[in-house]
C-alpha cells in the first residue's frame, strides 16, 4: 500500500517550473531515496509534502485520503515529520527538553512542568527505538550525530510515521553515517516509513528499498535499489555518463621543482591553545598533495594560515623561494596563489551581491577590473559572461544575486573566479562539498587540467574518495600534526584510515 | 523586470511611512477643525512650487544632504556612525573661530579655510571611535552616541567662556567676518554652499556606485567574512569610512555656518540637529545617494514649510514636527520585504476573482 502519493504535483515559481507533475508514490515500511542534482527540484518536492510551500496544481494524498497542508503542524498531525539538514534546536537545553519543547508535560492541573515524568516519558520513546542517546545531556555539549537523532527523537515523539530526512549525511563523519544507517534499519523495523534526499550514491546503495530519480523538476526513472548499481543511478542523474574516479594522467612529476613550501608551520588558537604544531609540506609543479584526516585535526588553521586569514607564531611559507608568510590574503593573491575556501557562503561569496561583484571579489584591485580605484563596470560584465560560458555555469538571470544559484553552480563562479587568475599554487578547501555529481565531475577535471598545467595544487578535503583519486601524494593531519606522507600509489584507504585515527605502522598511538 | 521590481519596492518602502505619517497628521488637523489638504498644499505650495520658496528649500537641504550621506556611507557597511550631529557641530565650531579671528583675509582663501578646518575637525572627531573600533573592538555605535554630548558640552563651555561675545545677550560666539561668508546669489537664500554641496554629492555617488571603496563597504556590510577572505583590510576600511563621514559632518556644519547661521550658538543645529535628522534621511532615502538627495529635499521643504503653516494656517506650526516624529515611527517599521510579493499576490488575487465572476456567469 502506498502511504504517500502524489499525483501530478507541480510547482512554478513565475516561468520556472521547480516541479513538474510528479508522481511519487512511497510504500508503507520503506526506506525511500530521493536523488538529484543539486536544483533539480527534491527540497522543493519534499517542502511541498511538509506544508512548507502550497503547491500550484496537483494532490497529495496520505494513507490514501487527499490532504491539504498549510502549515508543517498539519503534516505532523498527519503522521508526516521532517529532520532538515541544519538542525533546528536550543543548545543550552538538555536533549530531554529540546524534545519536548511546546508539548510539555505539566504536572496535574498546575501550569509547572513535571520534570521526572518527561525525564521518564522521553527515555520511553529513546528505548523504544534503541537509540544511543543521553536525555540528560545538554544539546551544546553532544555530537552533530547525535544532535540529528534528537532531531528524529523529536518527530518520533510526536508519533509521526513517516520520515523525511534532508541531506541527512552531509555533516556527518564517516561513523556517524554508519550509526544512523544502524538507527534508520531499526526504525524501519519498526514499521517507520523513511523518505531520505541525498546525492550520495554510496549511501543510496547502502540504505534504501527504492530510488527515485528527479532531474530538472521531472521524475526521470524509479527503481528497485537492488535492481541498480551507482553507475546507473549517477548517469540517469545527469543523464550522461558520468566518470565517477576521474581519469588521471600519470605524469612523473617526482623530478619538477618544489613551487610551495611550509616549514615548521605552527600557531595557537584564540585560546591560547596549539592547533597546528610544526607543519612541513612541499608541494612541487604539476603536483597534487591531498590533506586528509578526520575534521577537526587542525585542516581549518592550516587552511586560514596558507590564505592570510590566521597568523603563524613559527614557521615561514615561501612561494618559488620568495617569503609569503603572514601575507595579507589580496597580497597572497597577487602573488599567485589561488584560493577555494571551504565554506562558500562565508567566505567564498556573498550570496547578497549580484554574480558580477562576486566575480572579481579577491581580484577587484587588479589591473584590468579597476583603474585609479573605479571599477570598470563593462570589463566586469564581459570577464562574467565569459566565465559564466566557459565554466557552463546554470544562471537564471546573469545580472541576478548568488542567491538564485545552486550550490554546484555557485561554487563554479568560485572555481572560474580562482581559475581565471592564472595562480602558480592553489589551494582548494573541500572543492566538492555539497555538490551534485555533474559538478563534482567538473571541477575534479578542472583541477587535474591545472595539474597538467604545472601548477601545484594543495587539496584539503575530508572526502577521502576525493583525495584518492586526485592526488599525487597524500598528508594526513591529526591532532595538528602532519603524521604521514604517503605516495597514493603506494596506498590504500584502509593504511589512509589507520593514519586518521592516530595510528602509525611504527606501532602504538599517537599522542 | 526584476530590476524594475527591486525598484518599485523600495520605492514603496520609503513612500509608505511618509504616507501614514501625513494621513495620521491629517487626522490631527482634522481634530482641530482644519482642513488637512489646504494646510498641506499651503505648506508645500511656498517650499516646493515658487522660485524663491524652493530655492530657500535647496538651501536648507544642503547640509542634510551631506549628513545623510555621511551617515550612509558608514551604515551601508553595517558600521554605525551616530556621531554625525557631533562631528558637525565640531567642523562649524572651527570654521567659526577661523572665521572670527582671520581679519581682512582674501575672501577665496578665507572660505576655503573655514571649509578645510571644519572638514578637518569632523574627521578628527570621527578618527577617535574609527581606530577605537578597528583596533580595540569598542562598539563604535555607543562611542559615537556618547561623543556627541561631550563635543556639545565642550562646545558650550567654550562658547561661553573663551570665545563669548560680550555684545551678545545671549551666549554665542562673535559673528564671523564678511570675506568668511557665502553671499546670497541672485536675491534668493541660496548661496555657493549649495553648489559645493551638489559637487560633494555627485563625487560621492560615483564613490558609492562605481569605485573599488563602495564596493568593498558593500562587500563589508553584507558579509565580513567573505570581505577578509576576499583581502580588504576591514580595519583601514572602517578608518577610511569613518573618515569620510566625518569630513562630510564636518563640512556639512562650516557650511552651514558660513551660508546661515554665522556665529555658534548654543542653538546651532536646531533640534533635533541636522545630524539627526540626517539620519531619518538616510534612512527615507534607503541609504543610496539618490534616494539621499530626494529625502533631504524633501525633509527641508517640510521644515521650511511650517513657518507657512504659522503664518497662513489656523494649525499650530508644530504640526510638522509630529508629522516627523511619525515618520521615524513608520521608518522603524519594515513594510515590505524584498521576498513580500505584493504585486504576485494582487495579480493572483485579481485573477482568481475575474475566474470566478466568469464561473459564475
Amino acid at each position: 500500500m502506498n502511504i504517500i502519493e502524489t499525483v501530478n504535483i507541480t510547482k512554478k515559481y513565475g516561468d520556472f517550473v521547480a516541479n513538474d507533475a510528479i508522481n511519487l508514490a512511497v510504500s508503507e515500511g520503506e526506506i525511500k531515496a530521493i536523488v538529484g542534482e543539486n536544483g533539480a527540484g527534491k527540497t522543493t518536492l519534499m517542502n511541498m509534502l511538509y506544508g512548507l510551500i502550497a503547491p500550484t496544481s496537483g494532490k497529495l494524498l496520505v494513507g490514501g485520503k487527499e490532504v491539504k497542508f498549510s502549515s508543517p503542524l498539519d503534516a505532523i498531525n498527519s503522521g508526516l515529520g521532517m529532520v532538515h539538514q541544519h538542525f533546528k534546536l536550543v543548545p543550552s537545553l538538555t536533549v530531554c527538553e529540546n524534545i519536548l519543547l511546546g508539548i510539555e508535560v505539566l504536572k496535574n492541573k498546575t501550569p509547572f512542568i513535571d520534570a521526572k515524568k518527561q525525564y521518564e516519558k522521553v527515555q520511553a520513546v529513546v528505548d523504544k527505538f534503541k537509540f544511543d542517546l543521553n536525555v540528560r545531556d545538554r544539546v551544546e555539549d553532544i555530537s552533530i550525530g547525535q544532535k540529528q537523532r534528537v532531531e528524529i527523537m523529536k518527530m518520533l515523539y510526536r508519533n509521526v510515521n513517516i520520515l523525511i530526512l534532508d541531506e541527512p549525511t552531509a555533516v556527518l563523519t564517516p561513523q556517524e553515517v554508519d550509526e544512523l544507517t544502524i538507527s534508520l534499519k531499526e526504525l524501519k523495523a519498526q514499521g517507520k516509513t523513511i523518505i531520505i534526499i541525498t546525492h550520495k550514491l554510496g549511501e543510496v546503495m547502502q540504505l534504501s528499498d527504492s530510488v527515485t530519480i528527479i532531474k530538472r523538476g521531472k521524475v526521470v526513472g524509479e527503481v528497485k535499489t537492488k535492481d541498480t548499481n551507482e553507475r546507473k543511478l549517477a548517469q540517469m542523474m545527469v543523464g550522461r555518463d558520468v566518470v565517477l574516479s576521474v581519469k588521471k594522467e600519470e605524469i612523473d612529476n617526482s623530478g619538477n621543482p618544489v613551487v610551495y613550501k611550509l616549514e615548521n608551520i605552527s600557531t595557537k588558537n584564540i585560546f591560547g591553545k596549539e592547533v597546528l604544531s610544526d607543519i612541513n609540506l612541499e608541494v612541487k609543479e604539476g603536483e597534487v598533495l591531498g590533506i586528509a584526516g578526520v575534521e577537526g585535526n587542525g585542516q581549518s588553521e592550516l587552511l586560514k594560515v596558507v590564505t592570510g586569514l590566521m597568523t603563524t607564531t613559527k614557521g615561514n611559507i615561501t612561494l618559488n623561494g620568495k617569503e609569503i608568510t603572514n601575507w595579507w590574503p589580496a597580497n597572497i593573491r597577487d602573488a599567485g596563489v589561488g584560493m577555494i575556501h571551504e565554506d562558500r557562503y562565508a567566505q567564498g561569496l556573498c550570496q547578497n551581491m549580484t554574480i558580477k561583484e562576486n566575480m572579481i571579489a579577491g581580484y577587484h584591485y587588479c589591473g584590468d577590473v579597476c583603474s585609479r580605484g573605479f571599477l570598470r563596470s563593462q570589463v566586469i560584465s564581459k570577464k562574467r559572461d565569459r566565465l559564466i560560458k566557459d565554466y557552463d555555469i546554470r544562471v537564471a538571470d546573469a545580472e541576478g544575486e548568488v542567491s538564485q544559484l545552486s550550490g554546484g553552480n555557485a561554487q563554479k563562479i568560485i572555481i572560474a573566479r580562482e581559475f581565471d587568475s592564472k595562480p602558480k599554487v592553489l589551494i582548494a578547501a573541500q572543492p566538492t562539498r555539497g555538490v551534485d555529481v555533474g559538478s563534482i565531475e567538473f571541477i575534479h577535471n578542472k583541477i587535474l587540467d591545472l595539474r597538467k598545467q604545472g601548477v601545484g595544487v594543495l587539496l584539503i578535503s575530508s572526502e577521502l574518495s576525493e583525495i584518492m583519486s586526485l592526488s599525487d601524494r597524500i598528508a594526513v593531519m591529526y591532532k595538528g600534526k602532519i603524521i604521514g606522507v604517503v605516495n597514493q600509489k603506494d596506498t590504500s584507504t584502509t593504511e589512509l584510515g589507520l593514519l586518521m585515527a592516530g595510528i602509525t605502522d611504527k606501532g602504538g598511538k599517537q599522542e | 523586470m526584476n530590476k524594475v521590481r527591486k525598484l518599485g519596492l523600495s520605492l514603496l518602502n520609503s513612500l509608505l511611512p511618509v504616507l501614514c505619517a501625513f494621513a495620521i497628521g491629517a487626522v490631527i488637523i482634522l481634530i482641530i477643525g482644519q482642513n488637512p489638504l489646504t494646510t498641506y498644499w499651503i505648506m508645500i505650495k511656498n517650499t516646493l512650487f515658487t522660485w524663491k520658496g524652493f530655492m530657500k528649500t535647496l538651501h536648507y537641504a544642503s547640509p542634510l544632504i551631506l549628513t545623510g550621506l555621511a551617515i550612509a556611507i558608514t551604515f551601508k557597511a553595517n558600521i554605525f556612525n551616530m556621531g554625525v550631529e557631533g562631528q558637525l557641530l565640531g567642523g562649524a565650531f572651527a570654521s567659526c573661530i577661523i572665521g572670527f579671528s582671520l581679519k581682512s583675509m582674501n575672501p577665496t582663501a578665507h572660505v576655503i579655510i573655514c571649509l578645510l578646518s571644519g572638514i578637518i575637525v569632523g574627521m578628527l572627531f570621527a578618527l577617535v571611535p574609527a581606530i577605537l573600533k578597528a583596533y580595540f573592538h569598542v562598539n563604535e555605535m555607543v562611542v559615537t552616541l556618547m561623543l556627541n554630548y561631550a563635543i556639545a558640552k565642550i562646545l558650550q563651555v567654550l562658547a561661553s567662556t573663551v570665545f563669548r561675545d560680550k555684545a551678545a545677550g545671549y551666549v554665542a560666539t562673535s559673528p564671523i567676518e564678511s570675506s568668511a561668508m557665502f553671499n546670497r546669489i541672485g536675491g534668493t537664500s541660496i548661496t555657493l554652499f549649495f553648489p559645493i554641496t551638489i559637487v560633494v554629492f555627485i563625487a560621492m555617488y560615483f564613490v558609492f556606485k562605481k569605485s573599488r571603496l563602495g564596493y568593498e563597504i558593500t562587500a563589508i556590510g553584507r558579509n565580513t567574512e567573505f570581505a577578509e577572505a576576499s583581502g580588504m583590510n576591514v580595519r583601514r576600511k572602517i578608518i577610511y569610512m569613518m573618515l569620510i563621514s566625518g569630513a562630510l559632518s564636518g563640512l556639512a556644519g562650516a557650511g552651514f555656518m558660513m551660508s546661515e547661521k554665522f556665529k555658534y550658538t548654543l542653538d546651532f543645529s536646531g533640534s533635533p540637529g541636522l545630524g539627526w535628522d540626517g539620519m531619518l534621511i538616510a534612512l527615507l532615502g534607503g541609504h543610496d545617494p539618490i534616494g539621499i538627495l530626494i529625502a533631504a529635499v524633501f525633509y527641508s521643504a517640510l521644515k521650511t514649510g511650517s513657518d507657512s503653516i504659522g503664518i497662513f494656517a489656523n494649525v499650530p506650526k508644530e504640526i510638522v514636527a509630529v508629522i516627523q516624529g511619525l515618520m521615524i515611527l513608520f521608518l522603524s517599521i519594515r513594510f515590505i520585504d524584498q521576498r513580500t510579493k505584493v504585486f504576485e499576490n494582487f495579480k493572483t488575487r485579481f485573477i482568481s476573482k475575474k475566474a470566478q465572476t466568469e464561473e459564475v456567469q
